[in-house]
């Protein structure tokens, strides 16, 4: 993933580069919006993303009804 | 002065193109259905015409209760009673909308295998996250593979689903784990898709299965192999060669066409070739095809599921709901109408011939006789497309002059499938049902409807599916919604965010407008329905609402249904665990038994059951009582006050 950066004074250092934000703009906009599977561009990502986004089917590490001391 | 007669619809330019039809003659479904009435034997399930010695009629006696005797009577010539007459008919509706949703799924599969093979050009696979997703599901390896390799084994994997004998079908694994097992106890998991809708019909001939339950036993099988066998591999594996939807900006009604462009609608089930279509009629050469004609470009829209399928992933804009596929042609301004399979009226070429409109069937399972035919072919479709859109063009100079394109049409958000609504609710680090279950839990939300399917003539178009959204979302009952239904949604301007403000309670209305999400949703197709199994599913599995779909807050409904698919899609969910209540008509209403099984002994053996309600208001106050009654039995019916805890009272609970 690439981070932005952004601009800012520093006290006694001039301007510096720092992380700007990692979240999504709040309007999004342009021909993309709402696009956001393409996001995940790596085949690692994807998976990844199924054993969090997905847990309820693709991990074991989540909580839920299936999940609890007595399970359903 | 002579009475006015009430409207045929609440669409405004429904009504305005009723009129033009009637003014120009031209003989429409709205028409039909005032001239010719339903058969009321027929209705109630009550006619048995499977083989030469009948038909038999075994209707109830009218205004009097039937004695012991005039029952016995009421057979058939072989002796089926009325509860095996109603038994099987309605079976075979759930084979026939069975069949319908499964067949489109092969066919899905085929071309995926193909595409997967490299022997489809011009498609490709364009979610491979889902391809994933689907790999993980079946158990297929991923590795270093590619991404063709894996889908090979999907593809053949999906397509043995259909002609499995023995075992169950894979797909059963996304369901609750409570599900599956009551499937299992009660032997009602599907074996293969088409063999659950075989065995129907074998059962459904004469002398064979007699005992009505056991009927209605097979018909829960066949259908569950429909919503979580045929329809959710459709869904599934469009999704991976089309793309998972996302929310996307579309507009709704008939007054998307454009007076100035060639107007080609696409209109049936199957986005296979709509993919194309989409593609073809952005070509410049196309284009520039379209200017030598003097028209100002190329405008296409859909109709019915087809129309939901390329509005959630591209978002072409809609013409219209079932029941405005005639009126769309009495615009004057279609050039084409494509058709492929599925809630096609063979009236349009009819209609068509009033006008110039050229209705191109596409599909070789569905042929309509004086139309085009240009026949789909996979292993070439953008040939196919561009002779389908060359078709239109050439279309428009043949114009009559009568064109008239109501100016009414509303904005609509959809691409809400069960990927996004997650993603929606956490986004990417923290995808998560867990929002909404926690404002169901604290009442925000006060459950979940699924209201979907069709139109039918007998009612006013679209008033149903209207009355009863409206009812819903005022008592802050979120609704998700495909096919017809959508479309109608749409159409109301319900399916934008604003209307959160303007018709949600006011629980609802909140979350709404905290997501951004109007306050209902649209999911898709028909076959899209298996998303709303996979999101119930998912609230299951987030917690805190129980262990299975049955004990979730949430109904279904059919306000406006009639066709097969629909009373197949009832079936598998109520066999899935909700209640679900349909409108109009009910189609076993010729045998006490048979409907007093349906709605509440099917409750018994898995915990949703079917109901009928033709007043929508009545119909979503039915709902809302059951939402409530789940609360209750979760415990959450009544609204917990927030107790912020001091020290003192933490030492206490430590103590």
């Amino acid at each position: 993933m690439v981070y932005k950066t952004v601009k800012k004074e520093a006290p006694g250092r001039g301007e510096v580069d720092i992380l700007a934000e990692t979240y999504e703009a709040g309007i999004p906009a342009g021909e993309e919006v709402g696009r956001w599977r393409q996001k995940m561009e790596s085949r690692d990502e994807k998976l990844k993303y199924l054993k969090s986004g997905e847990r309820y089917w693709y991990s074991d590490d989540w909580f839920g009804s299936e999940k609890r001391k007595n399970p359903a | 002065m002579p009475e006015e007669k009430p409207a045929k619809s609440i669409d405004q330019a429904t009504q305005e193109l009723i009129e033009k039809a009637n003014k120009e003659g031209v003989n429409t479904a709205f028409d039909r259905a005032e001239s010719l009435k339903p058969c009321p034997i027929g209705a109630a399930g009550s006619c048995c015409k499977h083989c030469g010695m009948g038909p038999c009629r075994v209707p109830l006696p009218k205004g009097k209760e039937e004695t012991p005797e005039e029952k016995q009577k009421r057979r058939g010539v072989c002796g089926a009673t009325a509860e095996t007459i109603a038994a099987r008919n309605f079976i075979r509706m759930v084979a026939g909308g069975a069949s319908a949703h499964s067949d489109h799924g092969r066919g899905v599969a085929e071309l995926f295998l193909a595409v997967a093979k490299g022997k489809a050009p011009g498609y490709e696979i364009k979610d491979e996250q889902k391809l994933l997703q689907l790999a993980l599901d079946w158990d297929i390896e991923i590795g270093d593979r590619s991404n063709n390799e894996i889908a090979v084994d999907i593809g053949e994997k999906a397509l043995a689903e259909f002609g499995k004998q023995e075992g169950e079908l894979i797909t059963l694994r996304k369901a609750p784990l409570k599900r599956q097992e009551l499937w299992r106890q009660q032997g009602v998991a599907p074996r293969g898709i088409d063999r659950e809708i075989v065995e129907i019909m074998h059962r459904t001939h004469i002398g064979v299965d007699q005992d009505y339950v056991n009927l209605l036993k097979q018909g829960v099988r066949a259908a569950i192999g429909d919503g979580w066998g045929g329809s959710m591999i459709a869904t599934e594996l469009q999704d991976i060669l089309f793309g998972t939807p996302a929310p996307i900006l579309g507009k709704a009604n008939l007054g998307v066409l454009k007076e100035k462009e060639v107007n080609i609608i696409i209109h049936g089930h199957e986005p296979l070739l709509s993919e194309m279509i989409v593609a073809a009629a952005a070509e410049s050469e196309m284009l520039e095809l379209a200017k030598s004609k003097d028209a100002e470009g190329i405008n296409l829209s859909g109709m019915c599921c087809t129309a939901n399928e390329i509005l959630m992933r591209h978002g072409v804009p809609i013409a219209g709901n079932f029941l405005q596929q005639e009126l769309a042609i009495v615009t004057g301004a279609v050039d084409a109408m494509v058709v492929d399979v599925q809630c096609i009226m063979q009236s349009i070429q009819t209609v068509a011939e009033c006008y110039h409109t050229k209705i191109i069937t596409t599909a070789a399972k569905a042929k309509i006789p004086g139309a085009t035919h240009i026949e789909f072919n996979e292993h070439d479709a953008m040939k196919s497309a561009r002779e389908i859109v060359k078709t239109a063009i050439e279309n428009f100079p043949n114009r009559k002059g009568n064109i008239m394109i109501p100016d009414h049409q509303c904005d609509q958000i959809a691409g809400f499938s069960h990927e996004t609504i997650n993603y929606l609710l956490g986004g990417m680090f923290r995808a998560s049902y867990r929002p909404l279950n926690d404002n169901i839990i604290n009442g925000r939300i006060r459950g979940v409807a699924g209201v979907v399917g069709c139109n039918n003539a007998r009612v006013k178009h679209n008033e149903a599916h209207i009355v009863m959204v409206k009812e819903l979302i005022k008592n802050d009952v979120l609704v998700i919604t495909t096919g017809c239904n959508a479309i109608a949604c749409a159409e109301a301007g319900l399916m934008v965010p604003e209307a959160a403000s303007k018709y949600a309670g006011e629980g609802l209305a909140e979350v709404c407008e905290t997501v951004g999400i109007p306050p209902v949703l649209h999911m898709g197709s028909c076959v899209d329905n298996s998303r709303i199994l996979i999101a119930a599913t998912a609230m299951v599995k987030d917690g805190g609402l129980g262990d299975d779909i049955s004990d979730l807050p949430v109904a279904g409904a059919a306000p406006e249904w009639m066709s097969e698919k629909a009373i197949s899609i009832g079936q598998y969910f109520v066999a899935s665990g909700v209640y679900t209540v349909f409108g109009v008509t009910w189609p076993t209403e010729g045998s006490k038994e048979v409907t007093e099984f349906l709605f509440k002994d099917m409750e018994k053996l898995y915990g949703g059951m079917w109901d009928f309600q033709p007043d929508p208001v009545r119909a979503a106050q039915l709902m809302i009582a059951h939402i409530d009654s789940k609360r209750k039995a979760l415990g959450i019916d009544q609204a917990r006050e927030r107790v912020l805890y001091d020290m003192e009272m933490r030492r206490e609970l430590e103590g």
